[in-house]
């Protein structure tokens, strides 16, 4: 079958794959070469026995494992459907009932929404990843469900065949939208084609217990035993903090003392616990500036104090708020008078806007974004910069919980304007960006193909806005070209393209946070801070 | 006598059936927050390019710069221009506004039946030849209705006939969604077909003299399917996916554009404390491990 003739009454149809993808959207130069893009890898015949690959190939959920029996089959039918009538209740889903409700009851089928998403463009418009889709799929199972195979059923919508194919199926489909609500901006109606996504995989999470390892098992399961979804605890993570206050003074000559769980500090910074492991060189920046600045701060070490992380926003209600609360009574045992949020998007959200349902009076500590603090240092001349030091093309990505999600747009523009002379916008940019295709957890999701999802499919506009915003000097491999990218997801998501198409090896793209800019063009630190602008002299360090 | 009676259920069970929509959304709980930028209601530029209060360092201690003109206008310029559908899909939007645009001058035309009969009860005349008020009600009352029915006549068959041959709308178009707009051509068509017979809409004004003085209706057969199909179609609507009237609302104001932050000792705060206290009714949860580990598959 085409992967455009797809209808959401297939979800249920026995075949070895539902969907193939065909006509990937083109890259600019110089990737509209032939060869220059690696080809989907093939899928095994193991991962097809054991798990779900017959939608589209692909693996992302990693837990949603095939039944072994017909009794089996029809338990995990069962349960499905139990979980799904609990997304219209008020006791389970108390939370998120009246925009389920909406966007469940209310869409027109306009198709609106489906020239927004960056997953259905780049896939060539395959039909399964219309936002509307898996909506629609929803939409007629629990219409089945409730009115079994009437006449009354099929004439409102329920015609779907209820079985374990549709089921498994969705349980994959939920993981194809990487819940940036672009669609959602474009809905005469104001519905939500995310939210739907997000319901589905808090079914098959808060029911049936089944959601990406990378996310629950490996994510909020370990970040509530351990203190981080790293698994570092608080051991591991003082020394981590005393590399890199070594780091910091073999980089620029620097001492600093980080201080840690200083009691009634001014502001508690908190950083995914991901860059103390992948981008070191982050939270060193940002020790930089906070000391340079002379703030009053501080680190946690308290159990998950110090990993801001939290994935239950990507497909779990319950275990968000564990992790929120938990959050929350770090910051207030600390004493400190705000939290400030380091450089990730998805804990920008979960902090400042998701949590802030959760707690009142003392519990709910104020909490708010590292990008006005830094402006404001930057506007203040608080730092002496020079910004010839950045003299290079730098383009910045928008996190999308940071800002479609959260309206902060003006600060990182104000910010790079001032330390980078060429600063240049991706199309379109602010509210209106592309996801990084890491959103909701793909970024860390690797398991079997689903790293060929994410860098072929849902990265894949990312990439080509990329190219874009640098087509004047892409092939001048010479020039260093940095993608600016304020958020930990992202950059997990965007170091992978750039990997995976081979971009840093062949034009010099190279990626990174935003303090790190702001560090680099510092000026008593003689030494490049980043590691590409760094020569073998200086490498020697 | 019947139509009499039949035109003011209609028109209750439409307001009825509406108000009960709004009241069901009303009253369910308050949710997590979930809004999506631009916020229109964001002061001081923000709404324009879709800047929030947190771009401001130690924002909890800024006072809130709330347009609630901006707010007003984007609903505005969405609910009377259909302004997404405009942006994003400009020829989907010509034959969805024609529907939409006909019901509201429909809505307009209704209104001016209840002018002129209300002139005609006061013992002024409503035609062409009168002069004065009696010719501007009629005139008025003749354009809005021969232009709000071919709109929705138009607008109803077109989006028909767009769903039943456009294979991207028409994988997803389900019978009763077909339905919906042959019900509403059929509504349309008839009255156009009643208007044929009087094109001075003599027989609304008459309708809404029966209606103020309890009066029974003089119908032919046309004007009985005609008044029947519209009554039925006002009944059906708050029951539907139609009734989205109401669900925008919701979806823009109390989703989408609600960033209230909960603040100390704001109102919000005791909503959310309202909330924290929220005792479940039923005894139902969720059967995960990780969240009710005695949970059973049967459950």
């Amino acid at each position: 079958m085409s992967s455009k003739n797809i209808r959401p009454q297939d979800m249920g149809k026995q075949s070895e794959q539902l969907c193939k993808i065909e006509n990937l959207m083109p890259l600019p130069a110089p990737y509209d070469k032939p060869g220059m893009e690696p080809e989907f890898s093939e899928t095994k015949d193991k991962w097809k026995e054991g798990y779900c690959a017959t939608l589209d190939g692909f693996v992302g959920n990693d837990t949603l494992k095939r039944p072994e029996s017909k009794e089996e089959e029809q338990e995990m039918v069962k349960r499905f459907l139990n979980g799904m009538e609990k997304l219209f209740e008020e006791d389970t889903n108390r939370g998120m009932l009246q925009p389920f409700m909406l966007s469940f009851e209310y869409c027109a089928k306009c198709n609106t929404c489906s020239e927004a998403c960056h997953v259905y463009k780049s896939s060539g418009e395959a039909e399964i990843y219309r936002p509307i889709f898996r909506s629609e799929v929803l939409r007629k199972l629990y219409k089945k469900h409730k009115q079994g195979g009437s006449l009354i059923s099929r004439f409102v919508g329920g015609d779907i065949d209820i079985n374990i194919e549709t089921i498994m199926r969705l349980g994959e489909l939920a993981y194809r939208c990487n819940l940036c609500r672009r669609c959602a901006q474009t809905c005469p109606l104001g519905l939500d084609n995310g939210l739907l996504a997000r319901e589905i995989r808090k079914v098959f999470s808060m029911e049936l217990g089944i959601a990406p390892k990378p996310l629950h098992e490996s994510g909020t399961m370990k970040q509530l035993q351990t203190g981080s979804s790293t698994g570092i605890t608080k051991e591991a993570f003082l020394d981590m903090i005393e590399f890199m206050e070594d780091d910091i003074y073999d980089m620029t000559g620097k001492k600093y003392k980080v201080p840690i769980d200083k009691k009634g500090a001014d502001i508690l910074l908190v950083h995914n616990a991901g860059e103390y492991m992948a981008w070191p060189e982050n939270p060193a920046a940002f020790t930089i500036i906070m000391e340079e600045a002379g703030l009053n701060w501080t680190l946690s070490s308290d159990m998950i104090g110090y990993d801001n992380v939290n994935y239950g926003l990507f497909y779990d209600d319950v275990q968000g708020k564990k992790i929120g609360a938990a959050q929350l009574k770090a910051a207030k045992e600390l004493g400190v008078r705000r939290v400030v949020q380091a450089e990730c998007g998805h804990a920008h959200k979960a902090s400042l806007v998701s949590q802030d349902r959760i707690a009142i009076g003392e519990d709910n500590v104020p909490r708010e974004s590292f990008l006005p603090l830094l402006e404001e240092i930057i506007k203040k001349k608080v730092l002496k910069l020079d910004p010839s030091k950045n003299n290079f093309p730098v383009t910045l990505h928008d996190p999308c919980n940071i800002v479609r999600m959260m309206g902060i747009v003006k600060p990182q523009r104000e910010i790079l304007k001032a330390i980078a002379p060429q600063f240049r916008e991706m199309t379109p940019h602010g509210v209106n960006n592309y996801c990084c295709g890491g959103g909701s957890g793909f970024a860390i999701m690797n398991s079997f193909n689903f790293e060929d999802f994410r860098n072929k499919v849902s990265s894949r506009m990312k990439f080509k806005q990329i190219l874009d915003a640098f087509q004047d000097t892409i092939e001048d491999e010479e020039t260093p070209k940095y993608v600016c990218a304020p958020c930990s997801n992202c950059k997990g998501a965007i170091r992978d393209i750039l990997e995976y198409y081979q971009a840093t090896a062949k034009f010099n793209l190279h990626y990174g946070g935003l303090v790190e800019l702001v560090v680099n063009a510092m000026v008593d630190i003689d030494k490049p801070f980043m590691e590409f602008l760094k020569d073998e002299e200086d490498m020697m360090f | 006598m019947f139509l009499t009676l039949f035109a003011y259920f209609s028109i209750l069970a439409f307001i009825g059936l509406t108000l009960l929509k709004v009241y069901q959304f009303a009253k369910m709980p308050m949710h997590g927050r979930w809004e999506l930028y631009p916020v229109p209601k964001e002061g001081g530029g923000r709404g324009h390019y879709g800047g929030s209060y947190y771009e401001e360092k130690e924002w909890w201690n800024k006072p809130r710069n709330v347009s609630h003109a901006g707010e007003v206008i984007d609903m505005l310029k969405e609910m009377l221009f259909i302004k997404n559908l405009f942006v994003n899909q400009r020829r989907q939007w010509w034959i969805c506004y024609a529907l939409h645009l006909g019901i509201y001058v429909l809505f307009v035309w209704t209104f001016m039946l209840f002018v002129g009969a209300g002139t005609e009860l006061a013992g002024i005349s409503v035609a062409a030849a009168t002069g004065g008020w009696g010719s501007l009600v009629y005139y008025a009352t003749f354009l809005a209705g021969v232009v709000g029915a071919i709109l929705l006549a138009v607008g109803a068959a077109g989006m028909f006939l767009k769903r039943l041959s456009d294979d991207k709308l028409k994988k997803y178009t389900t019978p009763q969604e077909y339905f919906n707009l042959l019900f509403l051509f059929a509504v349309a068509a008839s009255g156009l077909v009643v208007w044929s017979g009087d094109i001075g809409f003599n027989y609304g004004r008459e309708i809404i003299i029966g209606m103020l003085t309890l009066s029974p209706i003089q119908a032919d057969a046309a004007l009985t399917i005609h008044i029947i199909l519209l009554g039925a179609v006002m009944i059906y609507i708050p029951q539907t996916k139609m009734s989205h009237y109401v669900g925008k609302y919701f979806a823009f104001h109390k989703v989408l554009w609600e960033n209230e932050p909960n603040l100390k000792n704001s109102e919000m705060e005791e909503v959310v404390k309202g909330a924290l206290g929220y005792q479940p009714k039923t005894g139902v949860k969720w059967s995960a491990p990780h969240i009710n580990p005695t949970a059973t598959s049967d459950k």
